[in-house]
């Protein structure tokens, strides 16, 4: 399945220079419609506001984590179709395990770098 | 537990069986005598059984408060720990000034038109020597790292030393209830963090799991 490259993105990282380096890559990649949130509740409001057609996240954030976002997507009749991959440090097999139960599509552990997240972007889209 | 003199109590006996009838009051004036004349043995004893743990328990505290003043807690909680939080303040401010800096700079030449050759390696040496001024951050960094891990150090081993001559036991539980929402955060929603070189899994492991 071709990837639309005019979808809107959500990044969400409560980190404004890790938001800085995935809306580069994703701009290198082709995406041009980047949003960002700083956590799960702001980027929940902001996808019930718009229609994402990817939403790449990082784990640990405050107050709402990205695990909870994860499951509050998963849980909305609206949303729970969205392609939702996990960016993060959180690399304990624990983690990955809870994530793909809570029905992430898919996980990068940080560091990373632009191959990786085009690679895991393709594969999301060839589901 | 000291005991009264037993020949004390012998007399005291006797005398009883001697006057099982006809007590006067003075024959009670001397069993009481004889009684009072019993028990100071043990009164002796008992008073220097609990002078002696008094004793014991003084140089407790007294030696407890030598090694509460070894601790150094009030240089501590004044001085040492505020400023490993401000050199760990700077590390942290240093290192996103640094890659702000770096990163104005990576997209400054993504977006820069490269139609003039010319002007195009101008920009990108003065933009490289900014980059290579911003990496000067770790020199830095490195040294403020260090005394904050002296300061650890200094903790640790006083901290040890405490724990060690006060033959402390870990208690459970928490000290307030922000830490123990901390800690009741950090299980519910997995909060590991990164995991240091061999621990964890690596991006390949997870891509097994997501085949």
């Amino acid at each position: 399945m071709a990837i639309d490259m005019s979808m809107p993105v959500l990044v969400v990282d409560d980190y404004n220079t890790m938001i800085r380096i995935i809306r580069n890559l994703l701009k290198q990649l082709g995406f041009d419609d980047v949003d960002d949130a700083s956590d799960g509740s702001a980027a929940l409001a902001k996808m019930r506001e718009k229609k994402y057609g990817l939403v790449i996240s990082d784990w640990n954030m405050e107050p709402m984590t990205g695990y909870e976002l994860l499951k509050e997507v998963r849980a909305d009749p609206g949303l729970n179709k969205t392609p939702f991959i996990m960016v993060t440090a959180e690399s304990k097999t624990e983690n990955v395990i809870a994530a793909k139960k809570a029905g992430v599509n898919n996980y990068i552990v940080k560091p990373f770098n632009a191959q990786t997240l085009k690679t895991k972007i393709e594969a999301v889209f060839a589901e | 537990m000291a005991v009264a003199d037993a020949s004390h109590f012998d007399g005291l006996i006797s005398f009883l069986k001697q006057k099982r009838e006809n007590i006067t009051f003075h024959d009670i004036i001397s069993l009481a005598e004889v009684a009072a004349q019993s028990l100071q043995g043990f009164f002796q004893a008992m008073d220097a059984k609990v002078y002696r743990e008094l004793r014991e328990i003084a140089g407790y505290i007294d030696s407890m408060r030598t090694e509460i003043g070894a601790l150094q807690v009030n240089d501590l909680k004044n001085t040492r720990i505020p400023s490993a939080g401000e050199e760990l303040g700077a590390i942290v401010a240093a290192t996103e000034t640094a890659t702000n800096t770096i990163m104005n700079c990576a997209e400054a030449l993504m977006g820069a038109d490269a139609s003039d050759p010319a002007a195009y390696k101008a920009l990108v040496d003065e933009k490289m020597m900014i980059i290579f001024e911003a990496c000067s951050f770790q020199d830095i960094t490195g040294q403020r790292i260090a005394k904050v891990v002296e300061t650890l150090q200094h903790i640790e081993q006083r901290v040890a030393r405490f724990a060690d001559v006060m033959r402390a036991k870990d208690l459970d539980g928490f000290i307030n209830d922000q830490e123990r929402a901390r800690a009741e955060r950090k299980e519910k929603f997995l909060l590991n963090g990164p995991q240091l070189a061999g621990e964890g899994v690596d991006q390949s492991m997870v891509d097994e799991m997501f085949p």
